[in-house]
């Protein structure tokens, strides 16, 4: 009886063993063939944006914040756009990534990126990304936002994204554009 | 492959036992992802493909699963499937796949599929279950598409993402609450057109029994 109870608790192991493995292998194969090179993805995303075309990032590296990141940073080949893809922590499914343009030091797009968030929808609707829009970096900095109610945690990852944005510029761009050119 | 049974499952899926409206599961992307046309349609697309391949398996191997560890197994055998979606998506669709992500890693607890592979799969054999799969998933794509196309328009003004000129959209019905309200309405007038078919053809069957009768009643 003992026996039998136990011969069946192995089954019953090893057949949900040998699911696990044969998805694992069908995944590891479709992550194969799907693969994508963040760094390339993200040059094609800034020339697909601005219209302008990338040939170098400024910083590969990025630089973490209290509340975001700044994956990379580029400085389009005609000198024109600053683009930068940032990462704001805060929101509902985790972190949130932005892509920002900024055009002669005026944020002139804001496009939302791989994220977890179930009300982006809100925030178009609501407008929210017009509180940012046309603004430029000294204004954007400490910018009192409205959130949007109902999305309060997708708007304060955006507002966080942002903000990394802005004080990398402080840190990195604005005193020193030149030596990043160099 | 019974002819009978075959007609069964295609209908059941689509008509009879429509996902959306007259079982009522998956709600909860119906009303997320109802805004647009076009988002609406790639939930229903990737759900169908979800489902087709996990009543696939899990019909082939519905005699080899512990009762005990069913419902592991059918979990691990979803989110396989769920987790191809995103990465195809991923690399294919990358905008479409950055405004509806969360709701595509969210199939893999989508009622539908689990129903399904519990009541159908587990007990049929698995090209049945495969059919199954397409015509539930298609069902759950056509009512997933009609609320779209009703919402899209009172919100938006549009179809299918082209604007209707002169229509004015109406800021608040891209809310969820007016997406509540669209669907409880469509899902009442599709269970009163399907009752009035049905009541149509019962009435037909039943007036057609006694003629036939009677006519050889007379003959003999």
């Amino acid at each position: 009886m003992a026996e039998a109870k136990n011969s069946a608790v192995w089954k019953s192991i090893l057949v949900l063993a040998v699911i696990a493995l044969c998805s694992g292998l069908l995944l590891g194969f479709f992550n194969m063939i799907t693969y994508v090179d963040p760094l390339q993805s993200a040059y094609d995303r800034f020339a697909e944006d601005t219209g302008a075309s990338f040939s170098e990032m400024a910083d590969e590296d990025g630089q973490s914040y209290d509340n975001g990141s700044v994956i990379y940073y580029a400085v389009s080949d005609d000198g024109e756009w600053n683009a930068f893809l940032v990462s704001g922590s805060g929101g509902y499914g985790g972190d949130v990534q932005v892509y920002l343009y900024f055009r002669g030091g005026v944020l002139e797009k804001l496009i939302v990126g791989e994220n977890g968030e179930t009300f982006l929808g809100n925030l178009e609707s609501a407008n929210y990304y017009d509180q940012f829009l046309g603004k430029d970096v000294s204004e954007l900095e400490g910018l009192d936002v409205d959130f949007v109610s109902g999305a309060t945690r997708s708007s304060t990852a955006i507002a966080n994204a942002v903000d990394a944005a802005v004080q990398y510029w402080n840190e990195h761009v604005a005193g020193g554009n030149t030596n990043e050119q160099a | 492959m019974n002819r009978r049974k075959i007609k069964e499952t295609v209908f059941g899926g689509l008509i009879r036992n429509n996902p959306t409206f007259v079982l009522v599961l998956g709600t909860c992307p119906t009303i997320a992802m109802t805004t647009s046309l076009a988002q609406a349609f790639a939930m229903g697309i990737a759900t169908t493909f979800v489902l087709i391949f996990s009543n696939l398996f899990v019909s082939l191997l519905r005699n080899l699963i512990p009762d005990k560890v069913r419902i592991p197994c059918y979990i691990v055998i979803i989110s396989t499937f769920v987790i191809i979606v995103q990465m195809v998506m991923r690399r294919f669709l990358p905008d479409l796949y950055a405004t509806m992500q969360a709701f595509i890693a969210l199939i893999v607890v989508n009622c539908i599929i689990l129903a399904r592979a519990e009541s159908f799969a587990s007990c049929n054999p698995p090209l049945y279950s495969a059919l199954d799969g397409i015509s539930m998933g298609l069902g759950f794509t056509g009512a997933l598409c009609l609320i779209g196309i009703v919402r899209e328009f009172f919100a938006g003004g549009s179809f299918a993402g082209f604007v209707i000129p002169g229509f004015p959209a109406m800021s608040g019905a891209g809310a969820s609450a007016f997406g509540f309200i669209t669907f409880g309405c469509m899902m009442a007038l599709f269970n009163f057109v399907i009752q009035k078919i049905e009541a149509r053809k019962a009435r037909l069957k039943q007036a057609s029994l006694p003629l036939s009768d009677g006519a050889g009643e007379v003959k003999a």
